[in-house]
């Protein structure tokens, strides 16, 4: 079993453990297993040695974390994913950096991922695809694929990642992790590149659901440079009972028979312990997927306007460029992959003058319908439950020549983004050696009912 | 179904340019996935209001003051190529 931030914090205080050996401890584990998962961009090799005091009293003291790629880190390389940022230091640390060390934690190194969050298996990596720890034959998932491996592999306690789709909950169901999308607003995405600034959020990759919550209430509140964050007051709950909601229509189509049973058969175990569940409707889950594509593909057309190789990025030679027109096409047309560009080029076709109303206007009205479904969920239940993906993680290479099919990953989990809401996976089976992983989704800002009921579940589904 | 001109218009629109095995996949590519999306076409929109941000969000505005960032300056300049009396050197637009 990998150790949690509380288990190695226990072990530093009972004097067995010294938070440099923590750190030495996975930095070995990842020497000897990163040849073969290819979890790891960079290994901060000296993370031992900048320990300078240990400060018992912050929430993260000893814990050691590994870090999504498209999160600065002062003076360490961020590529994103991309060879178009292969040589970019990130100047300043990102806020969540900031949080995470001032709490003292250690930062191990930049994880895996698909250029610029844009994937959902780690394949669309520029440094090459990663693997799944269960079998080395099939993907993590992703896009924040090596985070969900270094948690899962004993590379760190825990890691950071970005969810724009469900890059943190589908790596984390494949890879047989905690992970958890806070409620968009409460956790600050400065120092983190933009994808689609509508969905973006950061959030923890953990063993333990006990930990992942430490994580999210030491990376979350306002802050000033990320204006869409807001200071909410936590509520307290009046009473312990959790009433859970289970969407009937993400049992019917698209989703693997052996899959349903699993989770299926983690739900009667709940409901055998007292908690009530009922079936609920969200009827316009249907079109989840087809709006998250307009709208992502739109941001990410415009977010992406930066990568030009002026202000970031390579650069290429002056000889080859004669005018500033053909130094974009070129610094854009080398430095980015296939996956970024089909998107960015979707983007600029639904944003483009003719299209803008029938394709990303009408996009943001039926998701008004979605949000206004799950609005009405949550007057009836407390947290819906849910399958985190329809399949279970697959071979490498099986999905990367049909875009649609690898976009299908992220069926069950777009709506949470869409919809702004919290929502966690965490383990409730296995099929054939493959991790299923379940997905509890909560009301904006009710982290306190998502963090109680999904702790409830983890301990039926673990006896 | 997308034709190769206007792919080369959107990519050109895009500031990309496209290799032949990007000019050959990414129009059957993009066309899949159109005709997933045209599923909205199906529902009844009329009288709903786009959801452009989240309802609770507020404007912010922050207070007006020029911040002492020289240093966080000085570091982000440092990635850059060139740069001459405190300014970066791109290259000449006309």
């Amino acid at each position: 079993m990998n150790p949690t931030i509380k288990e190695t914090q226990e072990r530093i205080k009972k004097r067995e453990l010294t938070p440099s050996d923590a750190v030495y401890s996975f930095l070995s584990r990842i020497r000897a297993r990163n040849m073969e998962t290819n979890a790891m961009l960079s290994v901060f090799e000296k993370a031992a040695g900048e320990i300078t005091e240990i400060r018992r009293e912050l929430p993260l003291f000893g814990s050691v974390f590994a870090i999504k790629d498209n999160i600065l880190v002062k003076g360490e390389k961020c590529t994103a994913g991309s060879k178009i940022l292969e040589h970019y230091v990130a100047p300043f640390d990102a806020t969540v950096i900031e949080k995470i060390k001032e709490k003292g934690a250690v930062i191990i190194g930049k994880t895996n991922m698909d250029e610029f969050a844009m994937g959902s298996s780690t394949e669309n990596s520029a440094f090459g695809p990663a693997r799944n720890p269960h079998n080395l034959k099939k993907v993590p998932g992703g896009s924040s694929g090596g985070a969900a491996i270094g948690v899962a592999d004993g590379m760190c306690n825990a890691a950071l990642g970005s969810d724009t789709g469900g890059s943190i909950r589908q790596p984390a169901a494949f890879c047989g992790v905690v992970g958890m999308k806070p409620t968009y607003g409460t956790v600050s995405r400065s120092g983190v590149i933009s994808m689609a600034s509508s969905f973006d959020q950061v959030g923890p990759f953990a063993q333990t659901v006990e930990d992942a919550e430490i994580i999210f209430e030491a990376i979350s509140g306002r802050d000033i440079k990320d204006s869409v964050t807001t200071d909410f007051l936590r509520k307290n709950r009046k009473s312990d009972k959790i009433r859970v909601g289970v969407p009937k229509e993400y049992f019917v189509k698209g989703i693997d028979q052996d899959i349903k049973e699993v989770i299926e058969k983690a739900i009667s175990k709940i409901e055998r312990k007292g908690i009530e569940v009922i079936e609920i409707s969200l009827p316009h889950t249907e079109y989840a997927l087809p709006t998250y594509e307009i709208i992502m593909a739109s941001e990410v057309s415009a977010n992406m306007a930066r990568f030009d190789g002026m202000r970031y990025g390579m650069k290429i030679e002056k000889d080859v460029a004669k005018t500033i027109q053909d130094a974009y096409l070129e610094n854009r047309g080398q430095g980015l992959g296939k996956e970024v560009k089909r998107r960015i080029i979707l983007g600029t076709y639904t944003l483009s003058a003719g299209y803008y109303d029938a394709y990303y206007v009408k996009a943001q009205r039926v998701r008004s319908l979605i949000y206004k479904d799950m609005q009405d969920a949550f007057r009836q239940v407390d947290v819906l439950l849910t399958p985190t993906t329809p399949t279970l993680p697959f071979n490498i290479g099986e999905k990367i020549k049909d875009p649609l099919a690898m976009h299908l990953s992220d069926v069950f989990t777009v709506t949470a983004n869409l919809a702004g809401l919290p929502a966690i996976n965490l383990p409730c089976g296995k099929i054939k050696g493959l991790p299923v992983g379940a997905q509890v989704i909560a009301g904006r800002f009710r982290e306190e009912i998502l963090f109680a009921a999904a702790k409830k579940f983890e301990k039926i589904w673990q006896e | 179904m997308f034709i190769k001109k206007e792919i080369t218009k959107l990519a050109f629109l895009s500031r990309i340019k496209l290799d032949k095995e990007a000019m050959e996949d990414i129009p059957e590519e993009l066309e899949s996935i159109l005709n997933y999306i045209q599923k909205l076409t199906d529902i009844n929109t009329e009288g709903v209001d786009p959801l452009f941000h989240f309802p609770e969000l507020k404007n912010v505005v922050r207070i007006d003051k020029a911040f002492e960032e020289s240093k966080e300056i000085k570091d982000k300049m440092m990635l850059m190529g060139k740069k001459k009396d405190g300014y970066l050197k791109v290259e000449s637009i006309l």
